[in-house]
């Protein structure tokens, strides 16, 4: 909404300081605006860069990200990979989750800077040589993906946990992607695809039933 | 009493579960959203939105913005005075062009004064969307703030801040200031012969659409001719609306949806999004991918109506039921977007019934449709109020349910009848009669287990649709339909009817969809609508082009044959309806005041069920959202400032994996010989029953009567102090 300049936070700015919460906690000049008027200023300054190595589904890159980029624009608009999506931008959703180092991240929510020297994998990483990794397939046969836009951060999520997991429990597959929510509220089948994908049985594919 | 056709015989296509045509694409991130398009040259647009709930614009300054290198253009009311029609219209006939043009309480695509937080009132095109976000910060508005209203009821008392300089209760389709009402029988009457009267007040809250993508919309120009990149369930409206309001033939607007990410009846027609970014393109001469964040997806769109229904209910002491009357009261927001009608009364065959429904402007945020745009807030309403009536006179709820619906024969002939069978199969599933406690509140806790049901009719009818339909020399079939399937599967749903009314396999039909140039019109994914009435279509193509094929053989070489049909089917003079009931069981924690569901089993009745792994999921997932709007789902307001304190899922508290129930659903198949191959509404139907179920499943644990959703915690242990 309209904010006021001297209000504004910048998106590097909050995620450093959310990130290291107790060292900014105490530099709140940190976060004086970037600009304290905007009045006869004629251009933009020059965004900082950064190059950084990063390796992306298997292939090693070398790129210069504006610091300000998110993980996510960096996926999106600049490398191509639009598999993963951007639903709220503000870590509450989950359909931006990747994989960082192997571990899933909401890369909405992280700064494309900080995965120098790391390794990102994302939904387009996941079929190998055209074919459909076994949660994949599991998800499209059943029914995981009704609309689709949070499919790309379940799989992710659930790779995760099978990785960490291998035979999961309805309970834990649950736990596992609590941080990955469906409007369509497909989650009976997401699990169910989950559970199929791993070998374990589906026994009951309920949660907590809405308890708040 | 029921009245059921023959069962359904097996059919070779239809009734199979079957993976959808486009899953490797919704798996492997191939599948290509609004967000994920690019044009070279393409620009960003941002727009600009009100932080206040009512305010006159006194001036605006966007020298600075303009000035700031990358921006590209800024629009406001006065470079872009655009009427948008669907924003707002006299008695919300949504789909009418003539009460648009009537229509006065016009809504721009930047509004003076605005009427809520998240107004929009300017917006920005620039190289990049960090540019674009900059450029927002350098435009000056200047507001007189105006007193604001939050509340309905509050909104009608006369000494309320008006919304419109005519009053607060919006026109009617004939722009007149009155309440909507509908009656029969007679009341007086009615209530005159009840044994008892009860009366009661029920609320519901505004809950959000809240689809996972948020509204987005790649314009394009090519001369005179606009290509919208867009979100939308509905291309052929939207390509209308778009048209309209820019004073464009509908030819030369062009709308492409490949993919979308949700529906649930936010992205119909056109949107304020689709005429802003149409509006950036134009002045800039370049394509422009205008992006709402997630705020401002939830406070510029829509989300359902919140509703105050007081009831009156005339009883015999034999449970009959011998009048209703509802008054009831819809928050709008600042514009008339949809109906506002709360549902409801038409469950009951009871004779005598009037409802008198005020919709209200308020200085909220926009209300329009949401999947069963009036029924799961009236459903709630009225099923607890005769929930509770059958409590007080000693009956058990479904018994009082099976005697009081609305029944064939009582004024009404239906195609088909099978809510009696619902509710008796749905109580044998749940098993009732050991679940369900005839003394509320009696388990002794600190949990306290209890169990409730709903029931529904909902519409089913026929109308117009189109398909095109066209076979090669090589046998390969080309099925053309103007659906973009919003998550239910309608691509597959058509391709599965087409190859079922063909005789061929499924692998044999291409499907294509989702543009404007490519495609028949559509009814659009909005209403339950697309597989009754497109569906019909497709049927139809498939017939002529058998017939085509019997009279001139298959074709040769590169010619082909082309079906294409346009048919306005109808019900000769029935009520078609769709059927269901729910039976919910909860634990409700009296110390923390949590509630949670511990089996929920819903009973449909949808006619054919055309795709049944589509269809349960459907049903699955609706139930869920009828759960979060009993439980969790609201948009609060600080009534202090007009400011929306809880946008965003974390705010509204959407269910999440934790959340999810275990949904039990069975269909009750049967083809009473409408729609194709008998199917019935299937996407609606599963909301509408769950927060009606659920609050008398609470009702049932503490005997302590739910009134207002969400029913949160607090309301919980506030009833129990």
């Amino acid at each position: 909404m309209a904010r006021k300049p001297k209000d504004k936070i910048s998106r590097r700015r909050f995620l450093e300081g959310t990130g290291v919460a107790i060292a900014t906690a105490t530099a709140t000049p940190a976060f004086a605006a970037p600009f304290d008027s905007a009045q006869g200023r004629q251009a933009a300054p020059p965004q900082a860069r950064t190059r950084i190595r990063l390796t992306i589904n298997g292939v090693a890159q070398r790129i210069e990200v504006e610091d300000r980029w998110t993980l996510v624009e960096l996926l999106r608009d600049h490398v191509g990979l639009t598999g993963t999506k951007i639903g709220c931008d503000r870590g509450e959703c989950g359909a931006c989750t990747v994989l960082l180092d192997g571990r899933p991240v909401y890369s909405c929510s992280q700064l494309a800077v900080w995965a120098d020297g790391r390794t990102v994998q994302t939904v387009e990483g996941l079929a190998r040589d055209g074919r459909l990794s076994p949660l994949q397939q599991a998800f499209v046969d059943h029914n995981a993906a009704q609309c689709g836009f949070c499919t790309s951060g379940q799989l992710m999520a659930a790779t995760a946990l099978l990785a960490r997991t291998p035979r999961p429990t309805p309970p834990q597959v649950r736990t596992g992607m609590a941080g990955n929510l469906c409007r369509c509220s497909n989650y009976n089948a997401i699990v169910e695809a989950v559970l199929a994908a791993s070998g374990s049985a589906p026994q009951t594919t309920a949660g907590n039933g809405g308890a708040q | 009493m029921s009245q059921q056709p023959s069962p359904v015989q097996p059919l070779k296509t239809v009734g199979h579960a079957t993976r959808r045509i486009d899953a490797v694409e919704r798996v492997t991130g191939k599948a290509t959203y609004t967000r994920d398009m690019r044009l070279p040259g393409m620009l960003y647009g941002r727009v600009l939105r009100s932080p206040h709930p009512h305010a006159r614009v006194r001036g605006i300054d966007t020298s600075k913005a303009a000035a700031l290198p990358g921006v590209k253009a800024v629009i406001t009311h006065d470079t872009a005075p655009v009427w948008w029609g669907a924003g707002s219209i006299a008695g919300g006939a949504q789909y009418n062009d003539d009460i648009k043009k009537i229509t006065t309480q016009r809504r721009y695509i930047f509004n003076n004064p605005v009427r809520f937080v998240g107004d929009a009132v300017a917006a920005v095109a620039a190289v990049d969307r960090h540019v674009a976000e900059e450029a927002l910060d350098l435009i000056a508005v200047d507001y007189e703030v105006l007193p604001f209203v939050i509340d309905p009821e509050e909104a009608l008392q006369p000494d309320a801040a008006k919304v419109w300089p005519e009053g607060n209760l919006s026109p009617n389709a004939r722009n007149e200031a009155a309440p909507t009402q509908s009656r029969r029988g007679n009341v007086e009457q009615g209530f005159a012969a009840a044994e008892q009267i009860f009366e009661d007040r029920y609320s519901t809250a505004f809950v959000h659409d809240a689809q996972m993508e948020p509204r987005a919309c790649l314009a394009h120009w090519e001369g005179d001719k606009l290509t919208l990149y867009t979100p939308t369930g509905g291309i052929a409206n939207c390509q209308h609306d778009t048209a309209r309001d820019l004073g464009l033939p509908d030819e030369k607007v062009r709308i492409v949806c490949q993919y979308m990410g949700g529906n649930f009846g936010n992205k119909n027609q056109n949107q304020d999004a689709d005429l802003i970014a149409a509006m950036l393109a134009k002045q800039t001469g370049a394509p422009v991918m205008l992006e709402l964040s997630r705020r401002e997806d939830w406070l510029g769109m829509h989300g359902r109506w919140h509703t105050v229904q007081y009831y009156k209910v005339g009883a015999k002491k034999d449970g009959t039921v011998t009048a209703i009357e509802l008054r009831g009261y819809s928050g709008m927001g600042g514009y008339r977007k949809n109906s506002g009608a709360i549902s409801g009364l038409e469950l009951y065959g009871c004779p005598n019934a009037v409802s008198t429904v005020y919709p209200v402007y308020t200085n909220r945020t926009t209300s329009g449709n949401f999947r069963g745009p009036s029924d799961p807030q009236g459903f709630f309403g009225i099923e607890s109020m005769m929930d509770d009536v059958a409590y007080k006179l000693g009956i058990d709820p479904v018994e009082f349910a099976m005697k009081n619906m609305r029944q064939p024969g009582q004024g009404v002939t239906f195609t088909n009848f099978s809510l009696d069978e619902c509710i008796r199969r749905g109580a044998e599933l749940f098993d009732w009669k050991t679940r369900w406690r005839p003394v509320p509140g009696s388990d002794r806790g600190p949990v306290k287990r209890g169990a409730g049901m709903s029931f529904m009719q909902f519409r089913a009818g026929a109308g117009r649709s189109s398909a095109v339909l066209r076979v090669d020399a090589k046998g390969r079939y080309t099925l053309f339909v103007g659906v973009t399937d919003v998550g239910g599967g309608a691509k597959t749903t058509m391709g599965m009817i087409a190859a079922e009314e063909l005789g061929v396999p499924l692998s044999q039909v291409d499907v294509v969809w989702g543009d404007t140039d490519r495609c028949p019109y559509s009814v659009g994914e909005s209403g339950s609508r697309t597989t009754i009435m497109t569906g019909y279509a497709v049927v139809q193509a498939a017939r002529d082009l058998k017939k085509q094929i019997a009279d001139k053989g298959m074709p040769t070489g590169s010619s082909v044959l082309v079906a294409s049909v346009d048919p306005n089917p109808g019900t000769d003079g029935k009520v078609r309806n769709c059927f269901g009931a729910h039976f919910v069981e909860v634990d409700v924690d009296t110390q923390l005041g949590t509630v949670r569901v511990t089996k929920y089993v819903a009973v449909h009745e949808s006619g054919r069920i055309m795709n049944p792994q589509t269809a349960k999921d459907q049903i699955r997932g609706a139930a869920q959202q009828g759960i979060g709007q009993a439980l969790h789902e609201d948009l609060l307001y600080d009534k202090r400032n007009g400011q929306p304190l809880t946008a965003g899922y974390y705010g509204a508290r959407h269910l999440t994996h934790l959340d999810a129930a275990a949904i039990e659903v069975t269909f009750i198949e049967v083809d009473d010989g409408y729609g194709p191959f008998g199917a019935k509404t299937v996407g609606e139907s599963g909301i509408i029953l769950g927060p009606a179920a659920v609050a008398n499943a609470v009702f049932n644990a503490l005997g302590k009567r739910m009134k207002d959703l969400p029913i949160t915690r607090d309301k919980i242990l506030g009833a129990l102090a």
